[in-house]
């Protein structure tokens, strides 16, 4: 078991705080660049209206009884019959989202400029984290833990001696890299941050096919019952005026 | 929609700055986020921020903002040419811009000139189609004229790419019943009843259209939508029992007494919830109401 080790004052003027405080800076300057690399994307009439028709659809499937069964045939009719349903997609139609990515070289073009700004400066700061500060323990936390954290915090450190509650630089890297995203809602308001587990989750998102929730909701919409409710509506009214008058 | 906890603050926010309590900009900002119409307290309010040039530095980029609030409110207070000055200075600051662009739009609206705003509003279309402020607009525009085919024509055109639009369907059916067009209105409340079950506001309205449809089919409809409006507020609206009453007059006059389905106790519970209620609240009325009762009785 290895004693206390005691960390230089140094270490934390010249890599604790010196490395939170790029991190910071590299995020505000990466929120601009990519501010002025954003380019207006007009939407897609076809998209809009896909997206609209599903919630009308959707609308349609939760309220079906609350409309006379004459006005719900119809209306689904109208949704999804096979010659020219709102939620009818014609086989050969169904494009996929990959063959689509390589015909509009703006999407290709717009995602890139998203992986740049997201891509380049991380791979620079951890060099440069790797190449200045690799092997240094760079901060204690006040409380013990287990050994299971020790990939976690002493990254790059491969002493299986030293206690689990010192924070190699590389961590501490890392813990800057996916924990400012708090300051970073403070610094850039609400909505301007955007951290980067929250772009991978979107990266991943992609290739998203409308068509296929169209038909899945014309499936939804082929089986529901129609059951009007509105006739059960004229006893439960004359309950609520039985209560009122006596 | 606006809640009742929101409007209690929006009502006390006012109050306070009427009183000098100052919290004037908090109060434009609340007007903003619950789209109110206040017109005469913010064009009141926010110029009294703008001409303070002490007050309208420290909003910072905000200011750009709070011209646009008062530039249309101004416009609805019909002071064009305070109107004219705040988009005059939003110009300056955003040549080009879109959104000044429908400020300019709106002014031309304002001052009466249809056809000059019909083609700057069908300018900045062109140019990105599917800006649904712009769209709305046009149809208050055909609105305004008294165009009302135009009106609904650019509706439904509005309609056909944005039809999860509850307000826009709203306003249609609101115009189709203007026009007598009730089978269209009748479809439109429909509508609005799938996109929101529980608004009874709906179910009445989708009532009153079906009852003035006539026919012993929609009669009865009307009558359940008349009760489920009754069931969804209470028993509290007046519109809705007085529905009940005639609906049941009607249908019985209609089968003349051949009616087994409805039970008769709806329409004596209605018309002793109305007599409770007119007692309660307007009880110099209530010989009114027993006559326009017995009328209804007479002829059943």
């Amino acid at each position: 078991m290895a004693e206390d080790l005691v960390l230089d004052t140094a270490i934390r003027d010249w890599v604790l705080i010196p490395l939170s405080v790029v991190m910071v800076l590299i995020g505000v300057l990466r929120y601009f660049v990519s501010k002025l690399m954003r380019s207006y994307q007009v939407p897609d009439a076809k998209i809009v209206k896909e997206g609209q028709v599903i919630v009308r659809a959707r609308n349609l499937r939760s309220g079906a009884n609350f409309i006379p069964s004459k006005a719900f045939r119809a209306r689904r009719i109208y949704f999804s019959n096979e010659e020219n349903g709102l939620l009818f997609v014609p086989k050969g139609q169904a494009q996929n989202a990959q063959a689509q990515m390589f015909s509009d070289p703006n999407m290709a073009m717009d995602m890139m400029k998203k992986n740049l700004s997201m891509i380049i400066p991380q791979t620079l700061t951890f060099a440069w984290v790797n190449f200045f500060f690799s092997g240094f323990v760079a901060a204690k936390i006040p409380f013990p833990l287990t050994q299971r954290f020790r990939s976690m915090l002493q990254n790059g450190i491969d002493l299986s001696t030293v206690d689990v509650s010192y924070v190699s630089s590389r961590s501490w890297y890392f813990l800057n890299l996916f924990g400012l995203r708090g300051l970073f809602s403070l610094i850039l308001g609400e909505e301007n941050a955007m951290d980067d587990t929250q772009r991978m989750m979107q990266m991943s998102g992609f290739g998203f096919d409308p068509t296929k929730s169209l038909s899945a909701e014309k499936d939804g919409l082929d089986i529901v019952q129609h059951e009007w409710a509105l006739p059960k509506f004229e006893q439960r009214a004359e309950a609520v005026l039985r209560k009122l008058v006596s | 929609m606006v809640t009742k906890t929101e409007e209690t603050q929006l009502n006390r926010l006012e109050s306070q700055v009427e009183h000098g309590g100052g919290g004037a900009w908090d109060y434009l900002c609340l007007v903003r986020k619950l789209k109110v119409r206040r017109s005469d307290k913010v064009l009141k309010y926010g110029l009294s921020i703008l001409n303070d040039p002490k007050k309208r530095s420290g909003l910072g980029a905000e200011e750009w903002t709070l011209y646009e609030q008062v530039a249309i409110a101004a416009m609805d207070c019909q002071c064009l040419d305070v109107a004219k000055d705040c988009i005059n200075v939003l110009q300056k600051r955003f040549p080009e811009s879109k959104r000044v662009g429908r400020l300019e739009g709106m002014l031309l609206e304002a001052k009466g000139s249809w056809a000059e705003a019909e083609n700057a509003y069908a300018s900045l279309l062109e140019d990105n189609p599917l800006d649904q402020v712009i769209h709305k607009r046009r149809v208050a525009l055909a609105k305004a004229q008294g165009n009302l085919p135009g009106a609904i024509e650019f509706l439904n055109k509005y309609l056909e790419i944005f039809m999860a639009d509850s307000d826009a369907w709203r306003e249609l059916a609101e115009i189709y019943v203007s026009l007598q067009m009730y089978k269209q209105a009748a479809f439109c409340y429909e509508e609005l009843i799938l996109a929101q079950p529980t608004v009874p506001l709906y179910h009445l309205a989708y009532a009153d259209v079906l009852y003035t449809l006539g026919g012993l089919e929609n009669l009865q409809a009307a009558k359940k939508y008349y009760s489920s409006t009754v069931d969804l507020t209470g028993g509290k609206n007046t519109r809705a029992l007085f529905g009940v009453c005639l609906c049941t007059s009607a249908i019985t006059q209609l089968t003349k007494g051949r009616n087994k389905e409805d039970s008769p106790d709806l329409q004596s519970l209605a018309t002793a919830a109305l007599e409770k209620d007119y007692k309660q609240r307007a009880s110099d009325k209530v010989s009114v109401l027993a006559s326009a009762l017995k009328s209804l009785k007479v002829s059943s």
